[in-house]
């Protein structure tokens, strides 16, 4: 029995730290949205029921810095691929990311901001679905830390009102001039990332996940009419989303592979749901 | 008491994953000579059972390894690893490898314990 208890307090002394330092958000943490303090009932006709997109609880990292904009800096919704397997959740990309993270650049939690698992073209698995990754309200981290791109006025007049705003949770946020470089701001606080769960990309030495080139992997017609509805979805909320770009857009990376050849088709589609995008 | 008391301490201040600069980069040297010289005998040293049997199983993955070019001269074996860090919140590893093709690593390598030897068991879009 003594031996027992010793072995629990061991367990504790030595791995119990450790698991609260590196696992944050394993601790009872506020909720985002009482960082994030934007209003959610801009319009009353929201959800537009084009797509049903699932709530997500993620664990957090409760020691990385994130920042906060208004939903009214976004302008562009940007598709990527996962490259993992098609089975991932949500929750396996989250954690992903967050185990990614170094002690100087921890990550707060999924880079995205919708996930959408599917199967690739003439499969069946797994079943579609779209979920909620990192609030709206979050800048992403999914461009490229590289990625500058110009604003317009309203965008200019938001960076100049100091509404972007970054910290940890529990901290007073700070505005953060390195966001800006020349005149040009990171993409990643003028976007949003989609990702599409799966490998879209050939099979090369960067790539062992990638298809055969004798058998290449597309996105399926529900793929492209689900990313469809929910830019579209998005978009009737918040007007100033106009533009569909894709990872590689940003910076040189074979991400989101053979999607990128469907955007187009994207918009299309979108335009059926009453929206329209460059 | 004093015997198991110190074996416990032992056992839970040691790392479970004591891996070096040299496990790692052993580890892509195979990845290298399964990618660039087909030496797929080697492939499960290589990949995880779950990487291959994901990826359409390993006599699939040999396949799409021998549609890849052949490197005739083995030189520079052991340059392809670029950078790797252990995470701290997972026992896994991440990689970056730099390939002729592609001299900015874009993507992150998952290498993860596997019957007591590193193996590579995928990798993930690079974002930030």
């Amino acid at each position: 029995m003594k031996i027992s208890r010793l072995i629990l307090l061991l367990l504790f002394c030595c791995y119990g730290p450790w698991l609260s330092a590196d696992t944050g958000a394993l601790i009872s943490t506020p909720d985002l949205s009482q960082l994030l303090e934007y209003p959610s009932d801009q319009n009353p006709e929201w959800p537009v029921e084009l797509i049903p997109v699932e709530k997500v609880e993620y664990k957090r990292n409760t020691k990385a810095s994130f920042c906060i904009r208004p939903v009214e800096m976004i302008d562009t919704i940007v598709i990527h691929h996962s490259e993992t397997p098609t089975t991932s959740t949500p929750e396996d990309i989250n954690d992903l990311h967050l185990a990614r993270g170094t002690p100087e650049d921890p990550w707060y939690m999924i880079a995205y901001s919708y996930v959408i698992n599917s199967p690739y073209a003439k499969k069946l698995e797994p079943m579609a679905k779209a979920s909620e990754g990192r609030p709206l309200g979050l800048v992403g981290a999914h461009a490229g830390t590289d990625a500058y791109v110009p604003m317009d006025e309203e965008q200019k007049k938001i960076w100049d009102d100091k509404k972007i705003l970054c910290g940890k949770e529990n901290e007073e946020p700070k505005f953060d001039p390195s966001l800006i470089k020349d005149g040009l701001i990171k993409a990643n606080v003028t976007t949003i990332g989609v990702v599409v769960i799966g490998n879209y990309a050939p099979f090369s030495q960067d790539n062992p996940g990638g298809y055969s080139r004798r058998n290449p992997r597309y996105p399926s017609v529900g793929t492209q009419d689900m990313i469809a509805r929910l830019s579209c979805q998005l978009q009737k909320k918040y007007p100033k989303m106009k533009n569909i770009k894709w990872h590689n857009y940003y910076h040189s990376t074979s991400c989101p592979g053979t999607i990128k050849s469907y955007i187009g088709q994207i918009k299309t589609m979108a335009k059926e749901y009453g929206c329209d995008f460059n | 008491m004093r015997f198991q008391l110190t074996f416990m301490l032992f056992f839970l201040t040691t790392p479970l994953f004591a891996y070096d600069d040299k496990a790692m980069s052993e580890l892509f040297i195979k990845y290298e000579q399964v990618m660039s010289y087909h030496k797929v005998e080697i492939v499960d040293e290589v990949f995880t059972k779950k990487f291959l049997k994901e990826n359409g199983g390993k006599d699939e993955f040999i396949e799409k390894v021998k549609d890849l070019p052949l490197k005739k001269e083995k030189k520079g074996l052991g340059k392809l690893l670029a950078k790797w860090k252990k995470s701290k919140m997972k026992n896994i590893f991440f990689a970056k490898i730099k390939t002729e093709s592609s001299p900015h690593p874009e993507s992150s390598f998952i290498v993860v314990e596997e019957d007591g030897k590193l193996k590579i068991d995928g990798t993930v879009s690079d974002e930030d």
